[in-house]
């Protein structure tokens, strides 16, 4: 049994206007919340979407807890949860039917858990609701109930953040933490928030220009830098922006 | 294949939930009961016997087969992939543990579903209004040549439905999806008049294959080579389908 999460291996996928991800090697280690930085273009997203079979690479695999995405996509997936670019759901379902709908792919996800997920992301009261009513934060906290409802090892989330109040952000943070801790969860995310990916992450990867650039862990860097946006902004300059 | 069925499943429930089925249904009795009262009124108003009992399904058949019945299935089979695509949804199912194989014969199977529901339901009630206004003319063959006629219906309408699907895999708009469906539709009946030797080959003829089914000289040899047809027809559109939705990129 490999103590690697996930394994990214010479992972290319270059668009028509020559924009996308080159070569990107990257190993994630269980137990791990791996921030994935990046400006708005670097190829964040692209990579994120090649790791839950959204997009197919030009070349390279990743595999996750041993399985290739691409050649044993079903195994692959049966410990992964996400959330990616946006949080949909369906908006003609409640968000009790949502869960529903995902919940008949894991046979040990029964009602207790999708109430259990709902109270943990503060949908209860509006169990019964059709997402198509819900506010934006709302949806957000719905995408992240659908995403650790399986009580997935690996959660691969996509600007978790975004469209949640303050409240919203903390709840996560914390959620984030004790998934981790107490359940041991792998996390891959990215963010643009970078003063919570400083506070959230245990490791960071940088990635300009479709390439990953440099992996650290948090602490070492904050030992040789004020924040983690120095951090970023240094390499990112380092790496050819002004 | 446990992924399948949870798939297929939640494309029932999801169908289901829309209101396209209700309109399907109010659609569908609308037929039968403006049929029935047209049939009613020319035989009290003219004094002529249209249809008996187990005629009039037959005759709601040969309308609702070119009407509503490929309507709806262009509206259900461009919902479940443009519409999921458009609206984002599709990536809710396909990072789930199931294959992109499992998602696309789910949902072609609730296309298959949906056709063959409303073909059941429109001949419940015409049947059922066929038997209520004209209970002298019933008859267990009359019976059984409505059920054979409405089945086999079924598999031309499919193959029809195929087509869109593969259609909604290789266009983005749902919009274009609908208008080319209709004019491709227009076009092969037109071809279908225009070159009647041929017709046998086109799709939307066939729609009134099941007359061969209940005919009293039964032609197995015709119906056989157009089950063939059909067949492969259908399994190359649903091969070329998968094969775009395969390499759709979300």
């Amino acid at each position: 049994m490999t103590n690697k999460a996930i394994i990214i291996s010479d992972l290319t996928k270059v668009y028509q206007n020559g924009r996308g991800i080159i070569d990107l090697n990257l190993e994630i280690n269980q137990g791990d919340i791996f921030g994935f930085l990046g400006p708005n273009g670097a190829g964040k997203t692209t990579a994120m979407k090649i790791m839950v079979g959204l997009m197919k690479p030009d070349r390279g695999d990743v595999n996750i807890f041993g399985s290739s995405i691409t050649e044993d996509y079903v195994n692959a997936m049966k410990h992964v949860g996400c959330m990616i670019e946006t949080a949909e759901s369906y908006p003609y379902l409640t968000a009790n039917e949502n869960l529903k709908l995902f919940a008949r792919f894991y046979p040990e996800v029964d009602q207790n858990r999708i109430d259990e997920v709902l109270e943990i992301t503060g949908l209860s009261a509006y169990k019964h609701e059709k997402s198509r009513k819900f506010s934006l934060g709302m949806k957000q906290r719905l995408g992240i109930a659908a995403a650790i409802l399986s009580r997935p090892r690996l959660l691969i989330l996509d600007e978790p953040l975004n469209g949640l109040d303050v409240e919203g952000m903390l709840d996560m943070r914390r959620l984030i933490k004790h998934l981790a801790e107490e359940e041991g969860t792998t996390f891959f995310i990215s963010s643009h928030l970078i003063h919570d990916i400083e506070l959230t992450c245990t490791r960071v990867g940088v990635v300009y220009n479709g390439k990953l650039i440099n992996i650290d862990d948090v602490q070492n860097i904050l030992a040789n830098y004020a924040s983690l946006e120095n951090y970023f902004v240094s390499e990112v300059d380092r790496n050819g922006r002004v | 294949m446990a992924g399948f069925k949870t798939a297929f499943f939640n494309e029932t429930v999801k169908l289901m939930k829309k209101k396209k089925i209700m309109a399907a249904a109010i659609l569908s009795i609308l037929a039968v009961i403006i049929g029935q009262v047209a049939v009613t009124a020319i035989k009290h108003g003219l004094g002529l016997r249209v249809v008996g009992s187990t005629e009039f399904p037959l005759v709601v058949l040969s309308v609702f087969t070119y009407t509503i019945l490929p309507l709806f299935a262009t509206f259900v089979a461009i919902d479940m992939f443009n519409g999921e695509f458009s609206s984002n949804t599709m990536k809710l199912t396909l990072t789930r543990p199931v294959s992109r194989f499992g998602v696309f014969s789910a949902k072609v199977l609730n296309v298959a579903l949906f056709i063959l529901a409303n073909l059941m339901f429109v001949m419940i009630l015409s049947l059922l209004a066929g038997l209520l206004f004209n209970p002298s003319s019933a008859g267990l063959m009359g019976m059984i040549k409505v059920v054979l006629s409405y089945v086999v219906t079924f598999f031309p309408v499919f193959v029809f439905a195929l087509f869109v699907v593969l259609l909604s895999n290789m266009i983005r708009g749902g919009l274009a999806v609908f208008f080319l469906s209709i004019l491709i539709y227009i076009g092969l009946n037109f071809l279908g008049i225009l070159f009647a030797n041929y017709a046998s080959f086109l799709i939307t003829s066939m729609f009134e294959w099941y007359t061969l089914w209940i005919s009293d000289q039964i032609n197995f040899f015709k119906i056989f080579r157009q089950a063939l047809i059909m067949a492969g027809l259908g399994t190359m559109l649903f091969s070329a389908g998968y094969y775009l939705f395969d390499h759709k990129e979300i």
